[in-house]
């Protein structure tokens, strides 16, 4: 892997030049939050943001999306040009470009490949930054706090510079075009870059033990904790809105006036949404609250493994920072676990 | 008589902009200007300009830029001719990616100083043909 180095005087210099590769998307201020989204100016840009509201996955996914348009006259017509107008995320930490290769697994390399979804991949330029965890990043037991695929360029912070970690051949051609901005790195550079990489990973507070967690819980499928977490859990969906690899969605028609036109919607559902299970005859599979919120730690930390090898959930400490309810997955899986006797009662977060 | 052409000037530096103003005044454009990017926006959604004259280096170094692709980004403005006017390669020797290789959507990049008749014989030029549509996909139409 090709490594070089940028000044971080001239981080706005190297931006300015991204646009020639898509439109450019980086975190910015939101409120109390942060989100990705177009900056006006470099200064609006917040490299050292603990997590943005919305994982990147609302630009591969998009909450909404029409797939195609349909008329009586003219038959179907797709809107898959529309998905490959391209774009560039700039500052994405590891543990969203590891949920990022998570959904390739599901939309580009499975049996169903998702024309949508691999058109704006192969639209998107990522490129990655390193970020410090706060207390409710657990991405180091998750394996996700670093990626070595799935970026085009990642920036590690060595001080005064930054480390470029180049992922593509598109990441390559984004550091040609940046001419003398790039420098070689030394080895003092990558003495540094070892330091803060070991200081980094000792510095996580939150933790869980992943061995044997499928295990313990299929023990543990009746256990009377999904009942009180189930109590507790509004339905509201906003653990699914803001994970990076929750994937469902919803497909509906909307018509045009007169039947003769329409459009296929596709957006993004939950399964903690009680329609979510309801069949044709008002079956549901899932009814009550209690079975969903369990249904979704399951899917993430049990079934996902069983198909893909491994947990879907990445450590970003999303669901647990927006749950109005204060459901934390740390506090729910140390219960499983027994190694806490109750839940705690958690402050509960903003809704996304 | 047909109706004056109307240029915007998005520029820090006062009395450049006002010997600007008083170039394209006299050769018949009715001129406006704004000091910041994001004033320039807004006045360029409004004002609706046949040409835009845009420095880079503003409140922040790389301002203009950022300010070209929301320029470009604006469906009234995507098409509207833009000469960037900017001593930056100058200020900054670090920063050597030419203008001309592709990156910036803008109709033309003329350096600080500015040649008076150079700059508006190619106001003049970009004003009178038909603007064609800008940006990134389309660098490599960018007019020289």
């Amino acid at each position: 892997m090709k490594i070089c180095k940028i000044p971080k005087i001239n981080l706005d210099l190297f931006a300015s030049i991204l646009p020639a590769f898509g439109e450019l998307y980086a975190p910015v201020r939101r409120g109390k939050g942060f989100v990705f989204d177009r900056p006006a100016r470099w200064s609006e840009v917040q490299l050292n943001y603990p997590r943005t509201i919305l994982p990147p996955k609302k630009f591969l996914l998009p909450p909404r999306e029409t797939t195609f348009k349909f008329d009586s006259s003219e038959g179907y017509r797709d809107t898959l040009a529309e998905a490959t107008k391209p774009i560039v995320l700039f500052g994405v930490h590891a543990y969203d470009i590891f949920g990022m290769n998570i959904l390739d697994r599901v939309f580009a390399e499975g049996k169903y490949k998702d024309p949508y979804y691999i058109a704006r991949r192969k639209s998107t330029t990522i490129i990655g930054y390193d970020f410090e965890p706060d207390e409710k990043h657990f991405a180091y037991s998750m394996n996700a706090d670093f990626v070595d695929s799935g970026f085009d360029l990642l920036l590690s912070d060595v001080g005064e510079d930054y480390l470029v970690l180049v992922g593509t051949s598109r990441g390559d051609d984004i550091i040609l075009k940046s001419g003398c901005l790039m420098q070689e790195p030394a080895e003092a550079d990558f003495a540094e870059y070892k330091r803060r990489s070991s200081q980094r990973r000792a510095s996580y507070k939150s933790r869980i033990e992943l061995g044997d967690l499928p295990e313990i819980l299929e023990m543990e499928y009746h256990s009377e904790v999904w009942q009180e977490i189930g109590e507790r859990c509004l339905s509201c969906g906003s653990c699914s809105a803001v994970c990076p690899t929750c994937y469902c969605f919803d497909i509906s028609d909307e018509v045009e006036l007169g039947s003769l036109s329409g459009s296929r919607i596709r957006s993004w559902d939950s399964c903690l949404f009680r329609s979510h299970a309801l069949v044709a005859g008002g079956e549901n599979f899932r009814d009550s609250r209690a079975s969903r919120i369990k249904y979704r730690f399951y899917h993430k930390q049990r079934g996902f493994v069983a198909e893909y090898g491994r947990p879907s959930c990445v450590g970003c400490g999303r669901c647990a920072e927006c749950c109005p309810a204060g459901i934390d997955i740390i506090n729910v899986i140390e219960t499983i676990r027994g190694e806490r006797n109750e839940l705690r009662n958690g402050s509960a977060g903003a809704p996304a | 008589m047909s109706e004056p052409k109307k240029v915007l000037i998005i520029d820090d530096d006062p009395d450049f902009v006002s010997a600007l103003e008083a170039l394209f005044n006299s050769s018949g454009c009715e001129v406006r200007s704004a000091v910041n990017g994001k004033d320039g926006l807004v006045l360029a959604k409004s004002y609706g300009p046949d040409l835009i004259l845009l420095d880079v280096m503003m409140t922040e170094r790389t301002e203009g830029f950022f300010t070209l692709q929301e320029i470009r980004r604006s469906p009234g403005l995507a098409r509207t001719p833009v000469i960037v006017i900017s001593s930056i390669y100058a200020e900054q020797p670090i920063f050597r990616v030419s203008p001309e290789a592709g990156w910036l959507p803008a109709n033309l990049f003329l350096p600080k100083p500015v040649d008076p008749g150079r700059l508006l014989e190619e106001a003049r030029r970009l004003m009178e043909t038909a603007p064609a549509q800008v940006g990134p996909s389309a660098s490599g139409r960018r007019e020289r």
